[in-house]
């Protein structure tokens, strides 16, 4: 197991540094780009071999992105993705990126949607040997054949069209083609989220088997906490396009060291764990990822949220508009900064109604202590918050890192 | 709330048939099943995909499609606050329209889809009161004694002349006090599930809301009049973990404060022990086992209930060690007099091929239909020391 700690770490198979990837909003008629979704903001993380690393977060925290890059079948924004002792694969030679789409394969959740269902069972699993003329006529038949095999498949399979299988069948059948040249590592995206528990079981324990068997390593994707306890030798959790704690994956269900790992836990609780501990979510939805929330992305919704989580002029809004109408008459914004802005009403009354809402207890009391000027002048209230830079990962433990405030070495004044 | 008293079931359903007319033959979708959801509880019902849940559950607000689908037979009886008792598959179709939404709710799985995408939220939701609560709008908005149009315009059965009349002046005002009656009752649902803002969220549409946004809509639309019988399909199999736990606590608030029962079809056996009093197994179209969710999950009898926990995966069960159940669901196309699990279950014998198992009580309220616990009719009797496989 790559838990025990070895004194010179091996090079890894796997190396993404700071990896980037924005998609433009587009606007107009002319399709001006009018800013961008950060679905993978500076994300670095290394893939042993024979190692899973199992990759957890909410829906749209940018985990199928960060696959897909690691995959190959997106371009990144900025950063790169190193695989075993070649460059960065965007700037490979075709020989190499070659060699490099074979070695990484992908296995995606949607079987339905991923086998061409005008295909059969011996080209889909056939083609992969056939572009890379690793086999053709009777031997390609025997390969596909011996490929469904290991799989728990079988020859009577071969001249069958997708829509004919269950959902775990042609799971089966997406790994058979993933595996068909050998690859050192295999992105799986979800790879059980459409079935049954007692067929996840067998899909689980089959990846389990071929890893084993080939000294695979996998890029577990999932949002099922109890999945990649189970798969995952370390683990990293992601939310809105940033990691915000990874390590091994033991220590992480143990200790975790980020509210929002907490929270995922408590969220979901194992089928083992006492049913009579109540279970918990999070309040609010997650913020919109063109406008990530500054400091930690997570202080919109913590529950142990400080005033050195990076409190910012959008939070005035995000708080208010949901508590009735204390920004109506609101005539305009102006932002100097992210901490920095001024808001203009129509009479003084509204401005005045919106200095006394961030005073009172309708305003979390981080957010008041977060708040170094709050000015009023006639029809308009100047704010200013602290300034906060992005939460930087920090050691928690051996190998285990977490991006949070909550740090004796890094908080001053906590309230 | 297993302590409450056992008053008469809300909805007792008896040997529910319904089958599919395929080209190869009948599937047997729900194959006689036979349970009782009790006042004030909440009953988990759960299945892998394709076991006729929610078949099951659907067959309560008679939401089959029939054809291909065939009542074969049973009857589910629904039993109001009125205490007047209903049997649900021959009612008139008037009577199950004045019941559904009203008195038996229904949540489904993906608000996305269960939502008009032409609506707004507000209209959506006041559908419902304009369909069963039109008195006490009109109450509200002080027209109980309107004419005519208005009357008819609170309960959307307007007349072909109605629509020109409403816009004359008179008319006019009195539809303005209607539609500001209607959005009081609407905000107040709204506010009832928690969402920030309800009057802002009134002139939304579903695709401007987040998920949990849309799910919390469409239980303020099921619980708007306060029904006897929740059913809840899958209600936050569409949903994040962390807004999965604030929809149910949410759900659980709401049922204990206006004491709803709740029928709770799900595929996840962690949540189901966590939220339901009592928990049914459905396989291939059968209840194979039932009873209190503690004594399930402490003590499962039925072969196919231990599979289903051993399968899911935890840090005990080593890596490539889970426990699957091998092989798949049959096929219900005209099943054959036997256990639907034989074919997969380790302890299988003779017997389990020949002879169909009887959901039979084996200590109180916990029911299983195997032969492990009861003698067959004939054959050798399976049992958990014994694995043929």
């Amino acid at each position: 197991m790559s838990l025990a700690a070895d004194p010179a770490p091996a090079t890894p198979l796997l190396r993404v540094r700071e990896l980037t990837k924005h998609y433009p909003i587009r606007e107009g008629i002319f399709q001006r780009v009018a800013g961008h979704v950060r679905a993978v903001d500076g994300v670095s993380f290394d893939i042993m071999r024979g190692e899973t690393l199992g990759l957890v977060g909410e829906s749209g925290c940018g985990k199928t992105t960060l696959g897909r890059c690691v995959a190959g079948l997106q371009s990144v924004t900025a950063g790169s993705v190193e695989f075993g002792d070649t460059g960065n694969i965007d700037t490979l030679d075709p020989v190499q990126y070659r060699a490099f789409r074979r070695n990484c394969q992908m296995v995606f959740q949607d079987s339905f949607a991923s086998l061409n269902p005008r295909h059969l069972v011996i080209d889909l699993v056939g083609r992969p040997l056939r572009v890379y003329r690793e086999a053709s006529g009777d031997a390609l038949t025997e390969r596909v054949v011996e490929l469904l095999e290991q799989v728990g498949m079988g020859r009577q399979h071969l001249y069958r069209y997708p829509h004919q299988f269950s959902g775990g069948q042609r799971q089966r059948i997406s790994i058979a083609r993933a595996l068909a040249l050998n690859p050192e590592l295999i992105v799986l995206d979800e790879p059980t989220s459409a079935l049954d528990v007692s067929v996840q079981a067998q899909i689980l324990n089959l990846l389990s088997d071929l890893q084993r068997d080939r000294s695979l390593a996998y890029l577990f994707i999932t949002h099922d906490l109890s999945v990649v306890r189970h798969m995952a030798d370390r683990l990293v959790v992601m939310y809105l396009g940033r990691i915000s704690e990874q390590g091994p994956t033991e220590t992480v269900f143990d200790n975790p060291q980020h509210p929002y790992t907490r929270a995922l836990m408590d969220a979901k609780p194992d089928i083992e764990a006492d049913p009579d501990v109540p279970i918990r979510g999070l309040e609010g939805t997650v913020p919109d990822p063109a406008r990530p929330p500054r400091g930690c992305r997570f202080h919109t919704r913590c529950p142990v949220v400080t005033p050195n989580c990076g409190w910012e002029i959008d939070d005035v809004a995000r708080w208010l508009d949901d508590t009735g109408d204390v920004l109506a008459g609101l005539s305009g914004v102006e932002r100097r900064s992210d901490f920095n802005g001024r808001f203009t009403f129509e009479t003084d009354a509204e401005a005045a109604r919106l200095e006394d809402a961030l005073r009172s207890e309708a305003t979390p009391p981080p957010m008041r202590a977060a708040l170094d000027r709050l000015e009023r002048q006639g029809a308009s209230v100047d704010i200013v918050f602290r300034e906060v830079g992005e939460v930087p990962l920090t050691q928690r433990g051996p190998r285990h890192e977490a991006a949070c405030v909550l740090d004796p070495t890094l908080i001053q004044d906590r309230p | 709330m297993l302590d409450a008293p056992r008053n008469a079931p809300v909805a007792e359903v008896n040997n529910l048939k319904v089958y599919f007319q395929a080209k190869r033959g009948r599937v047997h979708a729900v194959d006689g099943v036979s349970f009782e959801i009790r006042n004030g509880e909440t009953l988990g019902l759960v299945g892998e995909t394709g076991c006729g849940k929610s078949v099951t559950g659907r067959a309560f607000l008679r939401l089959l499609p029939v054809p291909p689908g065939i009542l074969a037979g049973g009857n589910v009886t629904f039993r109001g606050a009125d205490g007047e008792s209903h049997d649900l598959l021959t009612l008139s179709d008037a009577k199950i329209r004045a019941i559904r939404g009203d008195r038996i709710a229904m949540i489904f799985q993906d608000p996305g889809k269960a939502l008009n995408p032409t609506m707004t939220v507000g209209q959506q939701v006041s559908e419902v009161f304009l369909q069963h609560r039109s008195k006490e709008l009109l109450e509200r908005a002080g027209l109980a004694s309107a004419s005519g149009p208005i009357q008819r315009h609170a309960r959307q059965s307007e007349r072909i002349f109605d629509g020109l009349l409403l816009k004359l002046p008179g008319y006019r005002r009195h539809r303005q006090k209607l539609q500001s009656a209607l959005n009081a009752m609407v905000c107040e649902a709204l506010a009832a599930t928690q969402v920030p803002n309800p009057a802002k969220l009134i002139d939304r549409y579903p695709h401007e809301l987040s998920g949990g946004m849309r799910q919390r809509v469409m239980i303020a639309q099921a619980l708007a009049c306060n029904p006897d019988l929740l059913i809840a399909d899958e209600p936050t199999t569409a949903l994040d973990v962390t807004v999965e736990a604030r929809i149910l606590e949410l759900i659980s608030e709401l049922q204990t404060a206006r004491g709803t029962s709740v029928l709770y079809i799900s595929h996840d056996l962690s949540l189901v022990r966590r939220i339901c009093d009592r928990t049914a197994v459905m396989y291939a179209g059968r209840i194979v086992e039932i009873g209190p969710s503690g004594d399930i999950f402490r003590d499962p009898r039925h072969p196919y209930t231990r599979g289903l926990l051993a399968a899911i995966p935890t840090q005990a069960a080593p890596r490539g060690g889970l426990a699957a159940i091998k092989g798949s669901v049959p096929e219900l196309i005209d099943p054959p007099e036997a256990c639907r699990f034989a074919g997969r279950c380790p302890f299988a014998t003779d017997a389990c091929h020949a002879h169909d198992p009887e959901l039979a009580s084996v200590v109180g309220e916990h029911s299983v239909a195997c032969f492990i616990h009861y003698p067959p009719p004939s054959g050798t009797r399976p049992s958990f020391d014994r694995e043929t496989a």
